[in-house]
């Protein structure tokens, strides 16, 4: 990181007198620790004692990614107790719905990228275009919930200015607008953090951010939901025409399709392998192609017009 | 020299002599897995079926090639690749595979295997290896792992095994390989891949013998054996150092080596044709 220019900052906190818990949330990879890091630079340039304590780089394989930031005239703990953030902001749709606990009653900030990037383990079934477990409550319906807040799409934003990985400055942007600080500390701050060469878009997706308008779906509104930020539907099952057949004069009851089929859908009869339930069968072919005997025979094509 | 990929989907009752089944191998043998990758790399790489030519030689791995509805030819032991060198020679407008086994392959027929390497001759090599001589009763092989217990060990095995693929590219192969059977699209690939070398290609399938090597050392039914096998092998290029001792535990997969070599046959032709151009003269 280059040296900080330190000489403009007065130390002179004004609108935040008692300090602010931050907790910055995401799935890993979106600069998280790079919007607490601008946080607590420009705290810090504020006078403030700041502390930050981060979990980082599980990358939505069933960790956590955050970032906490406290700032305050004198700060104790590093971490935010569940109820006690003021502000959340979260990077991915549903990682901001499984840290909405920790945002004060009543007063916190919720601060969201709409974009949703579904986990792995949203997958309920390996069917070709079935439901996912993904959350789907709309923002409208969060949103409203909470003192106040709001969900854009920072991404889209982001991806517009030319970069998508500046989403995380859009919504450093977005936030700034809570916070009574002058727009010059907080470019200096972004100026200061952003990677080599990226300081003139950051500070652009910190513009776009800092002066979104809600298309008439503010918050405490829910009236008005965008229609753009809806859930997603649920997609239509592809017309496929999936089976699996056991040709029972060939099978030697080896047991591998049966242990092996990750939807267990076959099953021993006996000495011999049988279909328990056709219908659980995604077409993934394991049960063909590790039959020893040839005996497993998969059909998943398009059904003939 | 082949065809471009095939389109129509895979039936592997194309490719097999449907009154032959079902085969002679035991519930859950490995083998069976790995001749449907060798027949859906046939057929992935367009290869019509009496243009090709399977040779194998005894044992469990000798009867794989009777199945395969194309020109099959079972040899003597060991010899499998003495009788495919002389075939593509006479032959070479045919695809010819040869499907051996780690005993057959290592220890009957080990000099064919490292001359043939050395030749370069543009044969496939499929070697499946089960670390048992199966047929016969279950004696030790030479890539019997230490411990393990056969007929002819019946205090575990101690003799070090043979790194087949070490062998096989130490002796020239332009192309060497190793799959599970476990990975058996993976395992399809590697043939295809195998059979497009110009050149001889050496593949060696690991494989389940699950009523003779996996009972008598307690490794489980076929399920338990093949689910292990993810557990065994190490999905990367060998990396290991060379004072590493081989450890078939401890598998790397994938392609070891691709290089262009001079391929025998095109030269022994020139060579005949140039000494033909000398005595009519």
């Amino acid at each position: 990181m280059r040296p900080l220019p330190n000489d403009d900052f007065a130390p002179a906190p004004r609108c935040v007198e008692t300090g602010l818990n931050i907790l910055v949330v995401g799935v890993g990879g979106q600069g998280v620790l790079m919007i607490s890091k601008a946080l607590a630079l420009l705290a810090q340039r504020r006078g403030f004692e700041v502390k930050q304590s981060e979990v980082h780089g599980m990358a939505k394989r069933g960790g956590i990614v955050f970032s906490h930031v406290r700032f305050a005239p004198k700060v104790w703990s590093p971490t935010i107790a569940k109820g006690e953030a003021d502000v959340l902001i979260a990077l991915e749709w549903a990682e901001g719905l499984r840290w909405l606990d920790h945002l004060r009653p009543g007063r916190g900030v919720f601060i969201a990228d709409t974009r949703r990037i579904v986990p792995p383990f949203a997958c309920r079934s390996r069917k070709p275009g079935a439901p996912s477990a993904y959350a789907r409550e709309t923002p409208a319906e969060i949103v409203g919930r909470h003192a106040d807040g709001c969900a854009l799409d920072a991404t889209e934003i982001a991806t517009a200015l030319g970069d998508a990985r500046t989403a995380n400055t859009v919504l450093l942007g977005r936030l700034s607008a809570w916070l009574d600080y002058p727009v010059g500390d907080w470019h200096a701050v972004v100026e200061a953090i952003a990677p080599k060469g990226t300081a003139e878009i950051n500070r652009r997706a910190f513009d776009a951010g800092r002066a979104w308008t809600p298309p008439r779906t503010d918050i405490g509104d829910p009236g008005t939901a965008d229609a753009t930020v809806a859930s997603p539907p649920l997609a239509a099952l592809p017309d496929l025409h999936i089976s699996v057949a056991i040709d029972p004069a060939w099978c030697k009851g080896c047991a591998i399709c049966v242990k092996l089929c990750p939807e267990r859908c076959l099953a021993m009869d006996g000495p011999i392998a049988v279909v328990a339930t056709p219908s659980a069968c995604t077409g993934c072919r394991v049960c063909e192609w590790l039959c020893p005997d040839f005996a497993v025979t998969v059909r998943n094509e398009g059904v003939p017009a | 020299m082949l065809e471009a990929t095939r389109t129509l989907p895979f039936d592997i009752k194309d490719y097999l002599r449907l009154d032959t089944m079902p085969h002679f191998m035991c519930p859950g043998c490995g083998h069976g897995i790995a001749l449907r990758a060798l027949l859906a790399a046939v057929h992935d790489c367009g290869i019509d079926k009496d243009r090709l030519a399977v040779v194998c030689g005894i044992g469990c791995s000798g009867r794989v090639g009777g199945y395969i509805d194309a020109n099959t030819f079972h040899t003597t032991h060991g010899r499998p690749l003495a009788f495919a060198t002389g075939l593509k020679l006479a032959r070479p407008d045919l695809t010819v595979v040869v499907v051996t086994g780690d005993g057959d392959c290592l220890a009957i027929g080990g000099n064919h295997l490292i001359h043939a390497a050395r030749r370069n001759l543009d044969i496939t090599c499929l070697m499946l290896n089960n670390e048992v001589y199966g047929m016969t009763g279950g004696q030790a092989s030479p890539t019997t792992a230490a411990t393990r217990l056969t007929s002819t060990t019946p205090s575990g095995a101690i003799e070090p095994v043979f790194d087949a693929c070490a062998l096989a590219a130490a002796a020239g192969a332009g192309f060497v390989g190793r799959e599970v059977t476990r990975q058996a699209p993976a395992l399809k690939t590697l043939i295809a891949r195998a059979l497009r070398h110009p050149g001889f290609a050496f593949v060696e399938v690991m494989s389940d013998c699950t009523e003779i090597y996996g009972r008598k050392n307690d490794l489980g039914e076929a399920p338990e054996m093949i689910l292990s096998q993810k557990a065994d092998m190490r999905p990367e290029a060998r990396r290991d150092a060379p004072d590493q001792p081989f450890r078939p535990n401890a598998l790397p997969t994938g392609v070891f080596v691709e290089r262009d070599l001079p391929e025998y046959g095109e030269r022994w032709r020139a060579h005949a044709a140039a000494l033909r151009g000398e005595t009519e003269r």
